[in-house]
């Protein structure tokens, strides 16, 4: 932690850094929050450690460095490292991408190497606290899709139709990456071929966007569900547990449908997703949206926000024969039901100084089935979790 | 008291005036464009289109602040965050700084893609003028 402050210290007060044609910037965030209790910890998706009753840096803080280096008008090679805690406890640094980007023409570039998957709105600079209004993505949604880089390729094609920009993104690749695992306090590795589409057109202070993702998720060290298989295969219900294991490779999809409105003083971000599989899996469909307000008074924007996870059902069915009741009726059960929860946040961005923003955030957390989307928590019975937040992000 | 009204409004009306100094939006001499409204100049400040590349004055300095605000009615920190987002997604790469009128000039004559903005005072035949903004 010292070794990023101090980097961090270090690179913002040189600023971006100019070097021939290799351009360095940053972005990043500080960030301490607290919640009112230790009965849970709240967490932004896919992290190993949230935060209880006791102030905590590591929820939001992160360090993002990126280097581009322009070859010639055409080529350029850009790399970016992030900082931040997500699947250890302890941070840890990851190559969130690197690629070679070809300007094929004036609308239309293409990339090769490690890059953002667009899946959902925010999701390729959900990490860049500066670039957003709010403090951190609604977990909600982006808890639905812990998917975040590819190793591929992708197209980014721009057209100007009268006073409307049209945009579509398309990448092809494959995703790896680490699952932190709640009942085991463990981590898995996944690997996901990946193809997705992302379509969106601005007119004026409106954007609309659409975009579509399909990933074969598999992982053979998800360790609860690798036991649930195998005790499945011991009863005689080894069909049920072909059913529900990633090991072999499962298809999921996830679409999204997302607007922005940023008209006179009055900001406007909202987005509904769906998850699905398209194989037989344990992990189980949902639908989740988000609406966020927010109204600019000078340097400083007031924002609140309402938040939704649903389950949306389970692509597997149980067998007859299968028991109504009983541990192993209450574990299968339990693998195939969606996390549901909402929340209510209240917060306040000011730009109080040049490529700084101070966040304010308030977030009422209502878990509906099992824990929602905190960890950690009592079998039964979490109640609602208000969680406070202070952050300072920056661009450098 | 009148005499002292004169010229007190003499003075706020200079003061106003060098505040809202007329700026030209300026390209290479060899872009073929030669007229632009303000809504087409604000797509390549704003990272919307590629077919020309800004180049932008300090950031902090009052002629920046105003420009943005003309051509977009956004202060600079919006631009600031709307570029943050373009720059931390791969997208684009921010527009370079200049420290005065003199090298955005020097950086739209060499660059037949580039497009800039200085104060109307200082243009010069070195460029070509395809914008002013009241």
């Amino acid at each position: 932690m010292k070794r990023l402050i101090l980097a961090s210290a270090v690179l913002a007060a040189c600023g971006a850094v100019h070097a021939g044609d290799v351009t360095v910037s940053g972005f990043g965030t500080m960030g301490v929050a607290k919640s009112d209790t230790d009965a849970a910890q709240f967490v932004r998706y896919n992290q190993a450690e949230g935060i209880g009753d006791h102030a905590r840096i590591g929820l939001d803080t992160n360090l993002g460095l990126q280097a581009s280096y322009a070859v010639d008008d055409r080529l350029s090679a850009t790399v970016q490292v992030l900082s931040r805690k997500n699947t250890s406890p302890t941070f840890t640094t990851d190559l969130t991408w690197a690629f070679l980007k070809y300007k094929v023409s004036d609308e239309l570039n293409v990339r090769v190497g490690r890059v953002a998957l667009p899946i959902f709105m925010i999701s390729d600079y959900q990490n860049v606290g500066y670039a957003n209004t709010m403090m951190r993505p609604p977990v909600e949604m982006y808890a639905q899709a812990p998917i975040e880089a590819g190793d591929g390729i992708d197209f980014n094609y721009q057209h100007a139709l009268g006073d409307t920009n049209l945009s579509a993104q398309g990448v092809l690749g494959v995703s790896r990456g680490k699952l932190f695992l709640v009942s085991t306090g463990s981590v898995a590795t996944y690997r996901a071929p990946v193809h997705g589409i992302s379509v969106s057109a601005e007119h004026g202070p409106l954007t609309v966007r659409a975009a579509w993702l399909g990933a074969t998720m598999s992982s053979n060290d998800i360790a609860p569900i690798n036991t649930l298989v195998a005790t499945l295969g011991a009863l005689g219900y080894g069909q049920l547990g072909q059913d529900i294991t990633v090991a072999s490779g499962k298809k999921v999809s996830f679409a999204a449908l997302g607007a922005t409105l940023d008209w006179n003083n009055l900001l406007v971000q909202t987005e509904y997703g769906q998850r699905r599989a398209r194989d037989k899996v344990y992990i189980p469909d949902t639908n989740s949206w988000y609406a966020m307000l927010g109204y600019r008074i000078g340097k400083v924007v007031p924002y609140y926000s309402h938040a939704v996870a649903k389950g949306a059902g389970s692509s597997v069915t149980l067998p007859a024969s299968f028991p109504a009741s009983g541990a192993l009726s209450a574990v299968v059960r339990g693998a195939l039901t969606a996390p549901e929860q909402s929340s209510d946040t209240l917060g306040l961005r000011w730009d109080f100084a040049k490529s700084v923003d101070l966040k304010l955030q308030l977030d009422r957390v209502h878990p509906h089935v099992r824990n929602g989307m905190l960890i950690y928590g009592p079998a039964t019975g979490l109640g609602s979790v208000t969680v406070a937040g202070a952050t300072l992000d920056f661009v450098f | 008291m009148n005499k002292l009204i004169i010229p007190t409004m003499l003075c706020l009306a200079f003061v106003a005036g060098a505040a809202q100094a007329e700026t030209v939006v300026i390209v290479n001499k060899a872009n073929p464009a030669s007229r632009m409204f303000s809504e087409q100049a604000a797509q390549f400040f704003l990272g919307k289109s590629n077919m020309f590349t800004p180049v932008d004055q300090a950031e902090g300095s009052a002629i920046r602040a105003e420009f943005y605000h003309k051509v977009a009615e956004k202060d600079t920190a919006q631009v600031k965050a709307i570029w943050s987002k373009l720059v931390f997604t791969g997208k684009a790469v921010a527009p370079k700084e200049f420290a005065s009128n003199a090298e955005i000039k020097k950086a739209v004559a060499a660059d037949p893609k580039a497009i800039g903005y200085i104060d109307k005072a200082a243009l010069d035949d070195s460029v070509k003028a395809i914008l002013t903004l009241p």
